[in-house]
């Protein structure tokens, strides 16, 4: 999230669209209200009236897969509403209370002029520089026209005297390249007019044929939620899952990006994007960049490609301008943290022992069950994942766990993934795989730190012992390390040079705890640190980073949490543990309670909440105001505020953290295309599109996979979409042990509309066989008025939604796997899987 | 625990020894931790703790006594919730102690796995096997694919690469268990590392 | 203490039901744990009812929209469960005072170690909540199961169970005049809104009720009683009061002169008579379970001494 849970009740307009936050994010419901209670208008987009509906004011049924039509509607709505009627006035000095165009011209990059070459081809459905043969993109044609250059200056008194400091590894800095604007935005190729271009096509009547609504209710949803435009007013959208589980997820979410910009709602109290997470630490989980191409804090692992030395790492990655200029202290000061007093400048900080990703095969988790087929994956761990039961296909990811050597899964109860051998599809005899089953301690048997979609950091402190011989996941890690470890030392094998170069010295007393693993995450100076003798000089903030190897810091945006050198081992007196609850703010910032990142910031980009002179656009819910001399900061500037001791004047770079310091309607960072165009789901029930003359995006991932059987609408004519209820969670390996939970919702089910259920003879409460090529379910029907057909094209479509928490373990609830149904396909920029929009057919069982 | 119910049974002075405790499972075992009196949150310490379900990040006061978990519910300092939790989080201590329908004691929640186990090739079941030689056993196994399967230097780059072992997950462990988890992964060479954010 | 109540807003409720699983934490109250052995009820609404084992659900309706809404459907909340009736024929009628006003809140209490499961409480009730089900160990089979108001945290200055777990603030527990202020407020909101079938339930029924509610679609969208009245069988039942008062055999007493007048209660039930220490089937008379203080009378003998007319009546 861009801001966070209780900055909600701050809003004038709450968008839901792929969120159904009120059922699966239930807190929100006490935010929600209260800004609804204020007068908040409310509107929910989904496939079916949810409870998250019921509270609304306004409900828009939505097609699965089609929101992008949905946002380019509203683009257009804006423009041809809000911008093109006022431009003229504004520019000639008038007041245009109804849209805020500051915002717009100078903390957006509509101004910018595009590259000359920069073009959209509607009959294709593709942007210049698309490679027929790879199905990529170069994105060339999609950068600025570049207005002049500058350098750095690295010289003593230069700004970047750091860069060429004694033990900063050698680089080239980065040009800063300054665009050409036109702040008139009349030039044919400033993004403003590629971008009114673009969405001409998406007419409301267009929009309503795909996504299969109302003209009026559209217009209604439309006009609400624009009339955030107004300058002081705030609309935020929610969104989970709904948007990212698509073949252009990621596109959905720049869709919301956008949208949120063009009405000036990012950076202000009540606005933003709000990614609501689903997983009590995945945003951790995201920080720490647990994932293929990812390194810890938003930086990017080394690969064979443009980050094949620290080198050439610095060059690629290293931005020209804004915050992240200074990223080769935050890289150097990880590297000096994961690999100690072996790191030194000589050896590239040990870069070179980090695995370098290559280009292919692809490792992101559908292609891993891929490679387990090939032989080329022989072992696995899961720690608290739950792979067979929740991987898209999940039948062929079960199959493909048969050909596992070894299988390590550390979990609270025994997961389908442990089980998967048991399943019933699988016969045990045939498998050779070795299966470990650790069992881990619960989150109340152990202490460590949390992460919420906020970007709290909270401290869980430990209320009693691991039950029996459960143990936390810190120590099954220390125990298994610690013999990896032995075996290298002892007798040698495949270059053990990393693994023994590896720091590992987060012991109290001899034993392994994670406090020491804190200071890593803070960070602290290398030279009065030392682990082993419980020394360490943490340091106060992020600020005090640097590339020389004086630093070590596992992950720079945390630094700050467990800053206070007087009691290191004391969560309660670090900032992560601070408890006062009182609201300074009056908006609910609650910036004394715990510690939020970057530097308890509280409200990203909160520049953007003021004009370019300081002055808040809301002054009764202001975050940052320029007083003539000073930064008033009611939250944690998310800016330059102040530069050696004196105060930056206000400027237009409200996004630092952007080399160019302004927010991008269009971007040339997107695999897919640098502005969203709508496709159809890869497997959906109509076969064209009157947007492009592409049916589903050419760039959808893994679709050549075997595995996949995409299935046509002559066989499989409805569409299928998977969620979740209030009352469980996930795989259910959690609820479904609970057994109030389980009482309180006993099954999964398929919710179906009366008609559909009229057509297949289907009573409520009937057992229903839901099918396709990957899978076939059994499951009861909830035949309901709150899910009706769609019109898409002037045809009738039918939709239904599945929960998928059940399964065959467990000794409360079983039943059949749903994700057995679900494609195995992905979105090109984060490999997520399309579980929201697929085809089946339905019969009563 | 169930300290209403157990004050009844005194005070009525109806008899409970008839009553067999059936236990959910050969290994749970019901237990009992006396109250001090009538209340249920007698003599208990309170530790907050943050819920683990969605990531909502709400605040949870676990109160403890003879290092039993007695009662669970939302801290109502918390600045989020407020005291409040959702289903979910409200039945979280059942993760742990569930009341036996039959006995209405509170036992171990026999879904829960407690011990580490270990299913062999081919085998129905699984066995059981002590943390030592589960962790010797696992480590072997790693080094062993690692071994088979790592390229020091590709086409003249030095690449330290494990091609044979994947890892999913982390979002269910708490941060510094993600980095311990994340290190050891990366510095056996492994890239095939990914978690719930993917999906 | 002025008298208390719980405020229950169905147009703030999410259904989530945190507060129904709360409940059962706060007081240790079990659910099924056999395999699969919970029934899905076919709608969200599960368990489909309270029961021996559960003292508030939240309950889901379906309806068509209300002319002029701006959404195709309403999906009405309520929260079923005891609601404190200030005339409360489950406390007019019982025999053993296990069910009694708390007169510091003005709850009906429940002391199971006071009830003998004579079940005229659950006749009794207008909104059909006392349960008694045969679950859990013997010693308890014999009791009801309602709401307490969980008068031991009100005790200690906490709110209920449910209340404070409530997300969307759609429960509050205070004092009852301003839970029913609070209440009005709301609807005045609602009906701005447009819902103009909105308003606020328990300020005067049954003598006012301890669960004040704001419906936001009307009282019989949300399944609600409409004008809940005292049951008739409480005058017949009041009449074994004085009767019954007198000592021994107490409860067998009044279920005998129940059978005898044809009113009373037709589910196979157990009872307990607390003397004897014998549990008895109310159907059938049978002594199903013999306690420790044998006796050889059968219940049969049991009521006939205990009517007004056998040896222990008004004739001596």
């Amino acid at each position: 999230m861009t801001s966070h849970w209780c900055d909600f009740q701050n809003t004038d307009v709450i968008l839901h669209c792929g969120s159904n936050s009120v059922e699966n994010h239930p807190v929100s419901s006490k935010w929600l209200e209260k800004a609804h209670e204020q007068g908040a208008r409310w509107i929910v987009v989904d496939p079916r009236y949810t409870r998250t509906a019921e509270m609304a004011d306004v409900y828009c049924p939505i097609r699965s897969g089609t929101d992008i039509a949905f946002y380019g509607g509203m683009y257009r709505y804006i423009i041809e509403n809000l911008i093109e009627p006022n431009r003229a006035k504004y520019l000639a000095g008038e007041e245009v209370p109804e849209y805020n165009f500051e915002y717009l011209l100078n903390y957006t990059n509509a101004s910018y002029l595009l590259d000359p070459e920069f073009e959209f081809d509607p009959a294709t459905g593709l942007f210049s520089g698309f490679d027929e043969q790879n199905k990529t993109y170069s994105n060339h044609s999609w950068h600025y026209q570049v207005e002049s250059e500058s350098t750095w200056d690295t010289s003593e008194s230069g700004a970047y005297a750091w860069a060429a400091g004694e033990g900063v590894p050698e680089f080239t800095p980065p040009v800063v390249e300054h665009p050409k604007r036109d702040m008139t935005l009349s030039d044919p190729m400033c993004v403003y007019q590629q971008f009114k271009a673009h969405y001409d096509r998406y007419d409301i009547e267009t929009v309503c044929s795909i996504c299969g609504m109302d003209e009026k209710t559209l217009e209604l949803v439309y006009s609400t939620y624009t009339s955030t435009a107004a300058v002081g007013k705030a609309g935020m959208v929610l969104y989970a899952l709904g948007q990212t589980q698509h073949t252009y997820g990621a596109q959905n979410t720049r869709a919301m990006c956008i949208m949120q910009l063009l009405l000036g709602n990012i950076g202000v109290a009540g606005g933003g994007v709000n990614a609501l997470r689903g997983e009590p630490n995945v945003q951790g989980a995201t920080d720490m960049g647990m994932m293929v191409n990812e390194h810890p804090a938003y930086l990017k692992w080394p690969n064979t490609s443009d980050r094949s030395s620290l080198r050439a790492w610095l060059e690629s990655q290293t931005y020209s301008d804004g915050y992240y200029t200074n990223k080769p202290k935050f890289l150097v000061s990880s590297l000096k943290e994961w690999f100690g007093q072996a790191a030194t400048v000589e050896n590239d900080y040990g870069y070179d022992w980090w695995p370098k990703v290559p280009k292919k095969p692809d490792y992101t988790m559908i292609s891993s069950f891929e490679l387990m087929q090939q032989g080329v994956i022989k072992g696995y761990f899961n720690w608290g994942m739950n792979p067979a039961h929740s991987a898209p296909n999940a039948g062929n990811v079960r199959r493909s766990m048969a050909n596992l050597d070894w299988l390590v899964v550390a979990d609270w109860v025994e997961t389908e993934s442990a089980s998967f051998w048991k399943a019933p599809d699988m016969n045990p005899a045939d498998i050779d795989t070795t299966v470990y089953f650790l069992p881990a301690a619960l989150i109340y048997e152990k202490p460590g730190i949390i992460l919420n979609s906020g970007r709290w950091m909270q401290y869980r402190y430990q209320a009693v012992d691991p039950w029996d011989q459960a143990k936390p996941d810190y120590e099954i890690c220390d125990l298994l390390w610690r013999e990896i470890c032995r075996l290298y030392k002892e007798e040698g094998g495949a270059n053990p040079d990393p693994i023994l170069n590896t720091k590992w010295d987060y012991y109290v007393d001899g034993k392994i705890d994670p406090r020491p693993v804190a200071w890593a995450l803070n960070g602290y100076r290398t030279g009065d640190s030392d682990f082993s003798q419980g020394k360490v000089d943490l340091l106060k903030g992020y600020s005090e980073l640097g590339a020389d190897g004086s630093t070590a810091c596992a992950m720079w945006i945390y630094s700050g949490f467990w800053n206070n050198n007087d009691a290191p081992l004391d969560a309660s007196k670090q900032p992560i543990g601070r408890r006062n609850n009182e609201d300074r703010s009056g908006i609910g910032l609650y910036s004394d309670w715990a510690f939020s990142w970057p530097s308890n910031r509280r409200i990203l980009y909160n520049r953007a909440s003021a004009d370019l002179a300081g002055k808040p656009w809301n002054p009764e819910k202001k975050l940052v105001e320029w007083t003539g001399d000073a930064w008033n900061q009611i939250d944690q500037a998310d800016f330059v505020a102040a530069k050696d001791g004196a105060a930056v004047p206000p400027d237009d770079k409200a996004f630092f953290m952007l080399w160019e310091q302004g927010a991008r309607l269009e971007s040339y960072g997107m695999e897919d295309g640098p502005l969203p165009e709508f496709f159809e789901p890869f497997e959906s029930p109509v076969d064209s599109n009157p947007l492009n003359g592409a049916v589903s995006s050419p760039l959808a991932r893994f679709t050549d996979y075997a595995s996949v059987k995409k299935g046509d609408s002559a066989d499989y004519p409805i569409i299928a979409t998977t969620y979740s209820v209030t009352e469980h969670w996930q795989t259910g390996g959690q609820s479904r042990s609970c057994p109030a939970l389980v009482e309180a919702m006993p099954d999964q089910f398929v919710e179906m509309s009366v008609e559909l259920a009229a057509e297949k003879g289907i009573a409520n409460g009937d057992k229903v066989r839901v099918f396709n090529n990957r899978g076939s379910v059994v499951v009861p029907a909830l035949v309901t008025k709150r899910i009706k057909p769609f019109t898409v094209h002037g045809e009738t479509v039918h939709q239904i939604g599945m929960t998928h928490h059940y399964s065959w373990a467990g000794v409360f609830g079983t039943r059949d796997t749903v994700n057995d149904l679900t494609p195995n396909v992905g979105d090109p920029n984060t490999q997520v899987p399309e579980y929201k929009a697929f085809l089946v057919e339905v019969e009563k069982a | 625990m169930n300290v209403t119910r157990r004050g009844f049974l005194k005070a009525s002075g109806v008899a409970a020894a008839s009553v067999v405790a059936l236990d959910l499972t050969s290994k749970s075992k019901a237990f009992a931790a006396e109250p001090q009196n009538d209340w249920k949150l007698e003599n208990t310490k309170e530790y907050t703790n943050i819920c683990c379900y969605c990531a909502g990040g709400c605040g949870l006061l676990c109160s403890v006594r003879d290092g039993e978990l007695i009662n669970l519910e939302g801290d109502p300092d918390h600045p989020i919730n407020q005291g409040g939790l959702c289903p979910k989080g409200a039945t979280m201590s059942q993760l742990r102690n569930i009341v036996d329908p039959e006995t209405h004691e509170m036992v171990k929640n026999p879904d829960r796995k407690t011990k580490p186990m270990v299913r062999r090739p081919g085998a129905s079941e699984w066995e059981e096997i002590s943390w030592e030689d589960a962790v010797k056993e696992i480590a072997r196994n790693v080094k062993d694919t690692r071994d088979a399967s790592f390229v020091e230097s590709e086409d003249g780059l030095v690449v330290n690469r494990c091609n044979g072992i994947a890892s999913l997950g982390g979002s269910q462990q708490n941060s510094e268990e993600e980095y311990l988890i994340l290190k050891m992964m990366r510095s056996l060479g492994i890239v095939a590392i990914d978690n719930q954010a993917r999906v | 203490m002025a008298d208390k109540a719980i405020l229950y807003d169905s147009s703030k409720c999410t259904a989530c039901k945190g507060c129904q699983v709360a409940c059962k934490c706060w007081n240790d109250l079990p659910s099924p744990t056999g395999k699969n052995e919970n029934v899905f009820s076919g709608s969200y609404q599960n368990p489909p009812d309270i029961n021996g084992i559960t003292r508030m659900i939240i309950t889901l309706e379906e309806h068509d929209a209300p002319e002029g809404s701006l959404k195709p459907v309403a999906w009405a909340f309520n929260r079923r469960s005891c609601k404190h009736c200030a005339d409360a024929g489950c406390v007019r009628v019982c025999p053993s005072g296990a069910l009694s006003h708390d007169e510091e809140t003005g709850f009906v209490r429940l002391e199971r170690s006071k009830c003998i499961g004579c079940q005229y409480c659950s006749s009794a009730c207008p909104f059909d909540v006392p349960r008694y089900e045969e679950s859990g160990p013997l010693s308890q089979r014999t009791t009801v199961e309602k709401c307490t108001g969980c008068l031991d945290r009100v005790a200690e200055g906490m709110a209920p169970a449910c209340v404070s777990t409530c997300q969307p603030n759609a429960l509050r527990f205070g004092d009852r005049d301003e839970m029913i202020a609070l209440a009005h407020e709301r609807v005045a909101y609602l009906k701005e809104r447009g819902f103009s079938d909105a308003c606020v339930y328990g300020e005067t029924e049954m003598g006012g009720l301890h669960v004040i509610s704001v419906l936001k679609y009307g009282v019989e969208k949300h399944g609600e009683v409409v004008s809940p009245k005292m049951s008739p069988t409480v005058a017949m039942q009041e009449v074994m009061k004085p009767v019954t008062a007198i000592g021994t055999g107490l409860t067998v007493a009044g279920l005998a002169a129940m059978f005898a007048l044809g009113v009373g209660y037709k589910r196979r039930t157990l009872a307990y008579n607390p003397d004897t220490q014998d549990t008895i089937d109310v159907n059938t008379g049978e002594v199903v379970k013999h306690g420790d203080g044998q006796d050889e009378l059968s219940v049969k003998e049991h009521i006939l001494e205990n009517l007004p007319l056998g040896k222990g009546g008004r004739h001596e």
